[in-house]
């Protein structure tokens, strides 16, 4: 059981990682700040970066949500087992579907519905469930958005030039942003795998303490380190395409500015969370700050078609994370042959779904059109192009 | 429920925000400007946009000691 907790636990930290590569990477890909291979191998090794970097493992599995520790129940491993394969399930639907949507919130709504179907309503903490899940899911987005909006109007207005006497558009020159976004981005993913790959290491851990191999209290080992770090990195990289065309194109159409603006916001927001002491999902600030963003450019509109099927892919997240997971944990009491079936079961329905997708195919060559502005306009640098005018003003 | 907290967050999200885009803005401006052909821009557009870069950089780099965790351990 242990080992197939732990196997779970890598690959739901492997769709952690490739859900989450659309966070820090669809702006800029689709502004063709960085090219979509070069940006998902870059968060792939920021993530890898990010995992070794942060290795001080929480000391619960739920952080509260559920009464664990020494007057609350006890998670068993069958419980992790039950939850994370309510999460990858819901992980890979909304992959599927090219929906953004918090991993963790799904690993919370997983544990629950295994919590409930294993041990009782008694052991949920339903005002913990608000205050971690609810609320931060209402204002991560109204936050990250306005933010955004904001930055974007104040970015456009700051770089719009017009001759001073005709009143005409001079030439906005507003590529620079471009490599603003590389920066930006890149301090989004290693933010990303100091957070996410810590969460299964936790688990792992956890699941090893309570299995009696390793000393409670103790901090993961160097292979589970290790483990971990690999399975975000190689999910980064494998890169969510779909829902870096939601997020890259689905809900705006993004420019340089534009982007630079929504990824500021992003990171400013994920860095103030985790240091202020509240939590809010990556994933649900960077949807938030794209449409803040597509919001303050003019002669852009934002789908909200799109956005609404996002927030509804988020009010299930918890139910529907929830059920598998019940469903799970009440197989698993059965007894051995109960897990095997909900392991096969498990792998069956992820196989599915990969094979689904295979139909319709969204890789890093069509994942988001790019308009290549910068090489169908090159501008001259200054000294070529005022050599140009003084020969041509001598031969006149 | 932590609504300080909250608010903290986002005033430290807005705060933060509005400064590395509006610094960075003028920046791309300034090069802009600088590297107009007619009108010649005065001299010190170009080392100001740098200057703008720089603060961004900074704050980049601040961003960096908030996530690695061996800084302020």
């Amino acid at each position: 059981m242990v080992a197939l907790v732990i196997s779970l636990a890598l690959f739901f930290d492997f769709t952690n990682g490739f859900h989450d590569t659309a966070n820090a990477m669809a702006t800029p890909i689709a502004t063709g700040a960085i090219k979509p291979k070069t940006a998902v191998a870059l968060a792939a090794v920021l993530n890898l970066v990010g995992a070794f970097l942060s290795t001080e493992v929480a000391k619960t599995v739920s952080g509260g949500i559920i009464k664990e520790g020494a007057d609350g129940v006890q998670i068993t491993p069958d419980i992790i087992f039950a939850g994370l394969m309510g999460a990858i399930l819901w992980n890979m639907i909304t992959w599927l579907k090219g929906l953004p949507s918090s991993s963790s919130h799904a690993l919370f709504g997983g544990l629950i519905g295994a919590a409930i179907a294993g041990i009782g309503i008694h052991s949920v903490n339903f005002e913990s469930i608000l205050q971690k899940v609810i609320l931060p899911a209402v204002f991560a987005p109204v936050i990250a958005g306005g933010v955004a909006y904001l930055c974007t109007r104040l970015a456009y207005a700051l770089t719009s030039r017009h001759d001073p006497e005709t009143g005409d558009k001079l030439t906005q020159k507003r590529g620079g942003f471009r490599t603003g976004q590389v920066f930006t981005s890149s301090l989004v993913a290693l933010a990303h795998g100091t957070n996410d790959a810590q969460k299964t290491m936790g688990i792992i851990t956890l699941v090893l303490i309570s299995a009696g191999t390793q000393p409670a209290g103790s901090g993961p080992q160097w292979w589970v380190i290790t483990a971990c770090a690999l399975a975000i990195a190689v999910g980064t990289y494998a890169g969510g395409w779909r829902i870096i065309r939601t997020m890259g194109a689905g809900l705006t159409e993004v420019k340089p500015a534009q982007g630079f603006a929504a990824e500021t916001s992003t990171a400013s927001a994920i860095l103030a969370s985790s240091h202020l002491g509240f939590a809010l999902s990556t994933t649900q600030v960077a949807s938030g700050s794209v449409i803040g963003s597509g919001m303050g450019r003019r002669g852009t509109t934002v789908r909200w078609g799109m956005a609404g099927r996002i927030a509804l892919g988020w009010l299930f997240t918890l139910p529907a994370a929830g059920i598998v997971g019940a469903l799970t944990a009440l197989l698993v009491q059965t007894g051995v042959a109960g897990v095997v079936i909900a392991a096969v079961a498990g792998t069956a329905a992820v196989a599915y779904m990969f094979v689904h997708s295979r139909k319709s195919h969204v890789g890093h060559n069509n994942a988001v059109q790019i308009e290549e502005v910068g090489q169908a306009v090159q501008f001259r640098k200054k000294k070529s192009a005022a050599k140009a005018i003084k020969n041509g003003s001598a031969k006149r | 429920m932590k609504w300080l907290e909250l608010l903290s967050v986002a005033g430290a999200t807005l705060l933060s925000a509005v400064t590395v885009v509006v610094l960075y803005a003028f920046g791309v401006r300034l090069t802009a400007i600088a590297g107009d052909i007619r009108n010649s821009p005065a001299s010190w557009t170009r080392p100001l946009a740098y200057t703008c870069f720089a603060v961004c950089g900074f704050a980049i780099l601040f961003g960096l000691y908030l996530i690695i965790p061996y800084f302020h351990n």
